[in-house]
């Protein structure tokens, strides 16, 4: 700081106009502001003087206040995530083509600085000093888009913003929707395709907001502007990076509560023999991953998605392959603590098993120059692989140089203790010096080494790995397998590891004899199996003399000294530790049967003391013991050696010694933690078949020589003794009562006894800080200490106030004060008293403050969120200090721990058709969730899918980590609820469906699809692929779901108010199940089912509340249960070859089936549309009786009167008789009238005959006229073309 | 007695020992369970009356429960189906007293779809099992420091019945719930009151008062406040065979109760009479030995607080007990076989226990986040 202010000083300053307008304009501003500041308001001045002004404004203050409030508030969710998590799982999604590879090869690059050649399956990187990220590309299929969705912690959204957003990203979120939100970040690429300014704002925008709208307002959209030179701008990769890495991430549900790995690498164990034999039989297959979510317990089952459901038959830790750096002294990562891992992408081209190491090749083409060039370059490789040189070389070297394949247990080498002493050397090693050193070392023992290395080539999924196996001459063999157990520094090697890698170094002679080395896997396999017999036991600890470890950097030619002189530094350290592990089994035979002793002893009181007494027993021995050790260890390295040359013979005398060591350890264990006895009485029964023994302690008899020795019969006899025991107890009678019916009980009024109880009653001693007394006499201090001694005055017995204060706490039950007065107080007890003081007012401070001051905070949220938080201390402090071994019998293996689990029995295709870029989710299932049973679910048919679904059409289904395929029926929850049979799922409604399937916890959600074929013309067909969402709401193991169902049934005959309804059923048994059943007529006359009638089968007699009609229509409404079909398969694409794998198929719907073999389906006849015909009726006259007629008012009466055309009829003139002279004229008048008439008709014909006439002239005319046009016609066009043709020929002749 | 065999996801066992805790183990965690060799050199070989008046409630219980047994009984697979709970009502069998069945209700009942109302009728005292009145004053309240909210979780004692006829008639309701709670249970607090309830089935009602002085007579030594109620059952509530017995319980100053009994000898089976007074005085001691062992439940009830606690949430729980009776180790082992959960075990002792010779235990485990898969959610 005292440079920087020179510095400022410097600096001009900037200079203010006096003059000119800007200067003018500034002053008149000013001016016009100072009134204004002067004059405050009242309420501006005093603010808390009106505070409260209106009583509604007030409230609503509060209100608005309490309501933002509110909204803040999240479920406290107790926090689980482990001290050092997991890497955090990046999921690039997207399209093809837009760019998904080009940016993790960017991200790799960006934080490792060395791009890997080729990205297949997860690669797992530090990208600080807290947080490893690992990086996994989602191919384009909805498989891996489902998986890879369930387990991503964070997805990079990639789209092409010159093509805009593409129905895979909208597939995908629902898919993330649906399984727990994961944090999604959008990744806009190919910006530099739009080469308009304007448009390309408008893209952006446009696809900002309809991504908001699809996650939330505001989420994060990247903009990768384009590509240089096949790379994403520096910058923004760089800014991508940082969003990454300071990402904060909330616990989600499903993964809550579930324990989960995204394998990284994975191993075949099947013997090669078999392999050879049967190249389809099952295999042993290992899968490596860090855990994830909550702890992973080894006896639950797994969910690999994409394959199906597997028992763990093994799982270890190993030593984390990619681990954060130790120590934070710096805020950047040092260049070496990049770690990079990427098994499948086979990056630094070494791969480390626990008992091999790979050394990748370039493929096929590399055999041509193995003499040379590959052995440079496996060197070359281990010296570029800097990123993990610091680590990775400590194993790497020993592997490659020490010796054979015992040397390559890597996995054993890291523990807790180890690792701290490895943090100095770490940072010591950084020097450039020691590096120069290692690389001198390394081509050194190149030289020596390359001769006699072998390769054993592995075909893995087109990729040749090739097995480094070393040859090397007995006595070198010896000489590094001393050394190696003198450097023996870990004690976390399994109990089931053991025997594989004591088995690999007995292997290593064999290969001498044949030199060839194939992978001895059945010995191995054989050896495990037989464990438990007693000589293999035996020969185990011999072997584990042999067990080689983590051996330093500094193996050079002159081993030999080095390690002998070590030997003595470090043999009273080490050895203990590796002698523990050696003696667990041949101790544990007999550790198990004097469990049972104790266990069954029961007399609880005595337990302690007697397990007391052992442990000084053992002690005593050991002390005598302890000189002698030390020789006879040399002795039994030697030994080993030997006895590791004939294998199966061993002798076992001297080897009780060894004990010695691991005895003193024990009895200091014991003394510690007298626990662990309750753990052994408990859990010991396990050992020989669960429990790994090491992590329980040893009890150990004084009579323990003889047992080894005789160790074969002794054994026996303690099995016998076992399964007497065993028997013994097998039929006891169970009862919960501690001491039942005829225990002989205490006698309590015996004073002695009652000593041992009085204090646990009220009138008994309280305990210190809970007593009333105590605490009076606290008080009283207290406010003695607070004024002074002075305040009380007639405490004048005292010296001093302080005196008394720091006595006060001393006095117990009521002691006198003569007693105080009598002890003469001495300084140091008076300052113990005064912490003990201060001590207690603290608590009984905080208890105050507890009750009265936190009056504010202790709301309801305040109290969940607090008691989340104390949980998730407990959580975290209660295993902290615990070795791992023990910690993950407790608590199971928790996350951020990198694991090896093992499979019994998995498929060969798992392997044949692996294929790394699809991700490799294996879930554990909790407790009954590997059961299944009927599964109830919500569901809605997704808005954007073309069809809907049909009860009994197969979907496929994702829930919790499975994805398989079921029959699903539909069905609507009814107000009585009864769920009633939906042929089809409604649209925009929710709906039911229940389905056999996996029993998974109620609100998982899911999505279901119809198919899962990615082929282009499914896809063009489908368009939108997800079918339907949902969540499950129960499970069962039966359904209820029914279908309505009407009976209809006709009278045969009816009396009064009974009546006989036939046709309903078909038998009288039928009937019998319905009677009393109601029953109701059309027109709504409601009755009841009586019983069968005897004669026509199916007939009964029913009653109803009124006479029903012979033509009546009778219902019966029932239900029907309609069964749920039991059908469920795992959708198994992880064992499809590549080809097949985005194309999945099952069980088809019927339509489908039909569609492929072309069958129409014939639709019932009287469901078809066909045209009505109705004939008409003809009614008969309405008669009405003529009795009624006569009753009827008249405007009812039928009308009899008569119709008009009849009355036309009916006025007929009246008949006229005319006289002689009026006859005379009417005749005339006839006459005439007929004469005229008959003159009309003539005329009219003639005119007729004329006109005709007349039409017909005409036409004559007109005819002659256009004949005579036509032929006039004709001559002038004959004379013009005659012409013509003179003309022409005219023409011609000129 | 760890299992003989684990065939896929179904566990073996040898020997009719432990057959409850490993039925309602089954049932919770879902895995089919195959037992063998029951009392096969017994002279009554296979299953007995009260276990198969066990499983038939068990088979109330549950739907799609699955039970075969083989011709003689020796052989029982047992594949549970899911809790569904509900109106129950069982007739138990006499051999053992109804605390047998309260017991496997009490475990299964918080995770049934539906709240149990289970209505037993039986014994109610027998000297093998814990009678219903130390089921409702020490396991319930046991099972309540599980549950936030403990309303509607009851047992009412509506008849008594002694053996070997019985005739005893209780009523369980025990709520549902998703899951449970992780608990620290370390602070046992004094005791601060006994009471107790003496009862005379079919014989003098003065029996109770004798046996009521005789116990005031041992614990009035130790506290003051003692009160011992007297049931005086008449006609049908009194069941149908004669005899006395008393219980007692105390309750400490943090809620925690401890509950011992003693009744009177079977005449029927050819046993001595006893004298109310003995009974009394052993109801008493018996009491004072629950009160020795100490711990946050009573040695009757520890298998229970174990099972909530590796049923509950992925958090640590911790509770102090007594030691641990021979029931509650087999129990450890079969948590172990069915759930996987290991307990950390340790001696405890608290900071002012002077009596060097504690043999408290200290119990932590990480639950297994058990959440109730019966339960309908809307």
């Amino acid at each position: 700081m005292g440079e920087d202010i020179p510095i400022e000083e410097k600096k001009k300053s900037h200079r203010e106009k006096k003059s000119g307008k800007k200067a003018e304009r500034k002053k008149a501003k000013k001016d016009a502001q100072n009134p204004n500041v002067q004059e405050l308001t009242d309420k501006q001045k005093n603010p808390k003087a009106f505070a409260i002004n209106s009583a509604i404004r007030a409230e609503r203050r509060f209100r608005r206040k309490q309501d933002i409030d509110t909204k803040k508030q999240h479920v406290p969710l107790v926090d689980r995530t482990p001290l050092e998590p997991p890497p955090i799982l990046i999921a690039v999604v997207g399209p093809p083509k837009v760019g998904k590879t080009t940016l993790i090869n960017n991200l790799i690059k960006m934080f490792t600085k060395s791009p890997l050649s080729e990205v297949k399956g997860p690669v797992t990187i530090v990208t600080g000093k807290k947080r490893r990220i690992t990086l996994f590309e989602c191919n384009n299929d909805i498989n891996s888009m489902i998986d890879l969705a369930k387990v991503a912690d964070l997805v990079l959204l990639l789209c092409d913003a010159s093509f805009g957003f593409e129905m895979e990203i909208f597939e995908f979120l629902n898919i993330c929707q649906v399984h727990g939100m994961p944090k999604i970040m959008g990744v806009l690429t190919h910006l530099d395709m739009i080469k308009n300014r304007k448009t390309l704002k408008n893209t952006k925008k446009i696809l900002k907001h309809r991504f908001w709208t699809e996650l939330y307002a505001g989420a994060k959209l990247f903009y990768l502007s384009g590509i240089v030179h096949g790379d994403y701008l520096k910058n923004e990769i760089k800014n991508l990076g940082r969003f990454i890495s300071v990402m904060k991430f909330r616990p989600l549900t499903w993964r809550s509560t579930h324990s989960y790995l995204v394998g990284d690498r994975y191993e075949d164990l099947t013997n090669q023999e078999m392999i050879r034999k049967n190249p389809k039989c099952d295999r042993n297959v290992s899968l490596y991953g860090y855990i994830r979510g909550i702890p992973l317990s080894k006896n639950t089952m797994v969910h690999i998605a994409g394959f199906g459901d597997l028992r763990i038959h093994e799982i270890s830790f190993l030593p984390d392959p990619c681990p954060l750096p130790e120590q934070i002294k710096k805020r950047a990562l040092i260049e070496k603590e990049k770690f990079i891992y990427a098994p499948f992408s086979g990056v630094g081209g070494i791969v480390y098993d626990k008992d091999a190491v790979y050394v990748e090749l370039g493929g096929s083409h590399s055999h041509k120059q193995r003499d040379e060039g590959d052995e440079t370059n496996i060197v070359a490789n281990l010296i570029e692989t800097k990123e993990t040189l610091d680590v990775k070389m400590e194993h790497s070297e020993m592997q490659l140089f020490t010796g054979g394949k015992t040397l390559m247990s890597k996995d054993m080498d890291v523990d807790e203790s180890e690792e701290e002493e490895d943090e100095p050397q770490l940072y010591e090693k950084n020097s450039n010096k020691e590096d120069d050193e290692l690389e001198a070392e390394l081509a050194q023992l190149k030289s020596k080494q390359i001769s006699n290395y072998k390769v054993e080539k592995i075909e893995d999924s087109g990729r040749i790995r090739r097995k480094v196996v070393f040859e090397e001459s007995d006595d070198v063999l010896n000489e590094k397998l001393a050394m190696s157990e003198d450097d023996d520094e870990d004690e976390d090697n399994d109990d089931e590891e053991d025997p594989e890698e004591d088995d690999e170094s007995s292997e290593d002679e064999s290969v001498e004899e044949s030199k060839i080395k194939p992978k001895t896997q059945p010995e191995y396999i054989q050896l495990k199996e037989n464990k438990d017999i007693g000589i293999h036991s035996k020969i185990t600890d011999v072997l584990k003399n042999l067990n080689t470890k983590k051996v330093s950097e500094k193996v050079s030619d002159s081993t030999k000294k080095v390690v002998k002189s070590k030997k003595e530094e470090s043999e009273s350290d080490d050895d203990d530790s590796s002698d523990d592990e050696r003696n667990l089994s041949k101790i544990k035979a007999m550790k198990i049967d004097k469990f049972e002793e104790v266990e069954f002893d029961d007399e609880s009181d005595n337990e302690d003391e007697e397990d007391g007494d052992d442990e000084n027993d053992d002690e005593d021995d050991e002390s005598d013991d302890e000189d002698s050790r030390k020789d006879n260890n040399s002795k039994n390295e030697d030994q080993a050696s030997e006895s590791e040359s004939d294998d199966g013979e061993v002798d076992l005398g001297l080897k009780w010694k060894d004990n010695l060591a691991k005895k003193a350890e024990d009895a200091f264990f014991e003394r510690q933690k007298s626990s662990k006895n309750l753990m052994k009485l408990v859990y010991g029964v396990f050992d020989n078949k669960y429990l790994k023994p090491q992590d329980e302690e040893i009890e150990e008899d004084s009579g323990d020589d003889e047992d080894n020795i005789g160790g074969l019969f002794k054994k026996i006899s303690v099995e016998q003794q076992k399964l007497k025991m065993e028997k013994d107890k097998m039929d006891l009678i169970e009862s919960t009562l501690f001491m039942p019916w005829n225990s002989n009980i205490r006698n309590w009024i015996d004073p002695e006894n009652k000593l041992l109880i009085t204090n646990r009653f009220v009138t008994g001693k309280w305990k210190e800080s809970e007593d009333a007394n105590e605490l009076l006499k606290l008080d009283d201090a207290e406010d003695l200490s607070d004024i002074g001694s002075d305040v009380y005055g007639d405490f004048e017995d005292l010296e001093t106030g302080e005196k008394f204060t720091a006595k006060t706490p001393e006095a117990e039950n009521g002691d006198g004060k003569g007693e105080k007065r009598k002890r003469d107080l001495n300084d140091k007890d008076d300052m113990a008293d005064r912490v003990k003081l201060a001590e207690k007012k603290k608590t009984l401070k905080e208890k105050f403050d507890a009750d009265y001051d936190k009056t504010e905070k202790s709301t309801f949220y305040e109290e969940l969120k607090s008691s989340a938080e104390k949980q998730a201390e407990i959580n975290r402090s209660v295993f902290e200090n615990m070795p791992d071994e023990m910690r993950v019998q407790l608590e199971g293996f928790r996350a951020g721990m990198y694991c090896r689990l093992e499979f019994q029995d998995v498929p060969c295709e798992f392997i044949n058709n692996f294929d790394p870029t699809y991700p490799l989710v294996i879930g554990a299932l909790n407790m009954v969730e590997e059961n299944i049973g009927f599964v109830n679910v919500k569901v809605k048919k997704h808005r954007w899918y073309k069809k809907i679904l049909k009860s009994n059409d197969p979907l496929i289904v994702s829930l919790g980590w499975r994805r398989f395929q079921t029959m699903p029926l539909y069905s609507k929850l009814e107000d009585d609820m009864k769920f009633r049979y939906l042929k089809y799922t409604p649209e925009h409604v929710t709906c039911n469906a229940h389905f056999w399937g996996p029993i998974t916890p109620q609100g998982t959600g899911f999505i279901a699809l119809q198919t899962c074929d990615g082929s282009a013309e499914v896809i063009k067909h489908q368009g939108f692929r997800i079918a339907a969402t949902g969540v499950v709401q129960e499970l069962d193991k039966s359904t209820q779901i029914m279908k309505k169902l009407k009976l209809i049934g006709y009278p045969m005959k009816i009396y009064k108010k009974t009546a006989f309804i036939k046709g309903m059923f078909n038998s009288s048994l039928e009937v019998a199940k319905f009677e009393g059943a109601r029953i109701k007529t059309v027109s709504g006359i409601r009755g009841q089912i009586k019983k069968a009638a005897s004669k026509p089968e199916g007939v009964f007699r029913a009653s109803f509340e009124d006479k029903i009609k012979a033509s009546d229509i009778i219902f019966c409404r029932t239900w029907y249960k309609v069964d749920v079909k039991n059908f469920y398969t795992p959708v198994n694409t992880l064992l499809l070859p590549a080809e097949q794998k985005n194309s999945w198929r099952g069980l088809r719907t019927t339509g489908e089936i039909k569609r492929s073999k072309g069958i129409q389906s014939q639709p019932a006849l009287d469901s078809l549309y066909t045209e009505i015909e109705r004939t008409v009726k003809p009614f008969k006259p309405l008669i009405i009786p003529g009795r009624l007629q006569k009753a009827l008012p008249y405007k009812d009466k039928p009308k009899h009167s008569v119709k008009d055309s009849d009355k036309k009829k009916q006025i007929s003139r009246v008949a006229v008789i005319r006289e002689p002279e009026e006859q005379k004229v009417a005749n005339m008048m006839k006459m005439l009238k007929a004469s005229f008439e008959f003159k009309q008709g003539q005329l009219k014909t003639q005119t007729k005959e004329r006109l005709a006439k007349y039409k017909k002239t005409i036409e004559d005319i007109e005819q002659r006229k256009s004949k005579k046009l036509g032929e006039i016609k004709k001559d002038v066009f004959r004379k013009r073309s005659k012409a013509e043709l003179k003309a022409q020929k005219k023409a011609n002749k000129k | 007695m760890p299992a003989i065999a684990k065939v896929h996801n179904t566990l073996v066992y040898k020997g009719s020992n432990f057959f409850k805790q490993r039925l309602v183990l089954s049932v919770l965690s879902g895995k089919p369970v195959r037992i063998v060799e029951i009392r096969s050199m017994a002279d009554e070989p296979g299953l007995q009356e009260f276990e198969v008046s066990l499983i038939r409630l068990l088979d109330k219980l549950t739907n799609g429960t699955k039970v075969e047994l083989n011709e003689t009984g020796t052989a029982v697979y047992f594949q549970p189906g899911l809790l569904h709970g509900g109106q129950v009502d069982h007739e138990c069998s006499t051999q053992r007293s109804l605390g047998y069945y309260l017991e496997v209700l009490l475990m299964l009942g918080l995770f049934c779809k539906e709240p149990i109302c289970a209505t037993l009728k039986g014994v109610t005292t027998n000297k093998i099992d814990p009678s219903v009145d130390h089921v409702k004053a020490s396991m319930i309240s046991t099972l309540k420091k599980f549950i936030l909210e403990d309303e509607d979780l009851n047992l009412t004692i509506k008849k008594r019945g002694m053996q070997p006829l019985g005739g005893g008639e209780v009523v369980l309701r025990c709520p549902v719930r998703r899951q449970l709670r992780p608990v620290q249970l370390m602070d046992i607090g004094m005791i601060k009151r006994i009471r107790g309830i003496a009862f005379a089935l079919r014989v003098s009602p003065a029996m109770s008062n004798r046996m009521v002085e005789k116990a005031k007579g041992v614990l009035l030594n130790y506290i003051p406040d003692v009160y011992i109620n007297t049931d005086m059952s008449k006609g049908k509530a009194s069941g149908k065979s004669p005899g006395f017995g008393i219980h007692l319980h105390t309750e400490t100053t943090n809620g925690i109760f401890y509950s011992a009994e003693s009744i009177s000898n079977d005449v029927a089976n050819g046993e001595e009479p006893s004298v109310p007074e003995d009974v009394g005085v052993d109801a008493a001691n018996r009491l004072l030995q629950e009160v020795y062992l100490g711990g946050y439940t009573d040695s009757t009830s520890q298998s229970l607080a174990i099972l909530c606690m590796a049923l509950g949430p992925k958090d640590v729980s911790k509770m102090v007990s007594g030691p641990l009776s021979e029931y509650t180790v087999g129990f450890l082992q079969h948590l172990y076989e069915f759930f996987g959960v290991t307990f950390k075990l340790e001696n405890y002792n608290s900071e002012n226990d002077e009596d060097e010779e504690s043999n408290k235990v200290m119990l932590t485990c990480l639950g297994i986040g058990y959440s109730n898969l019966s339960k309908r959610t809307l």
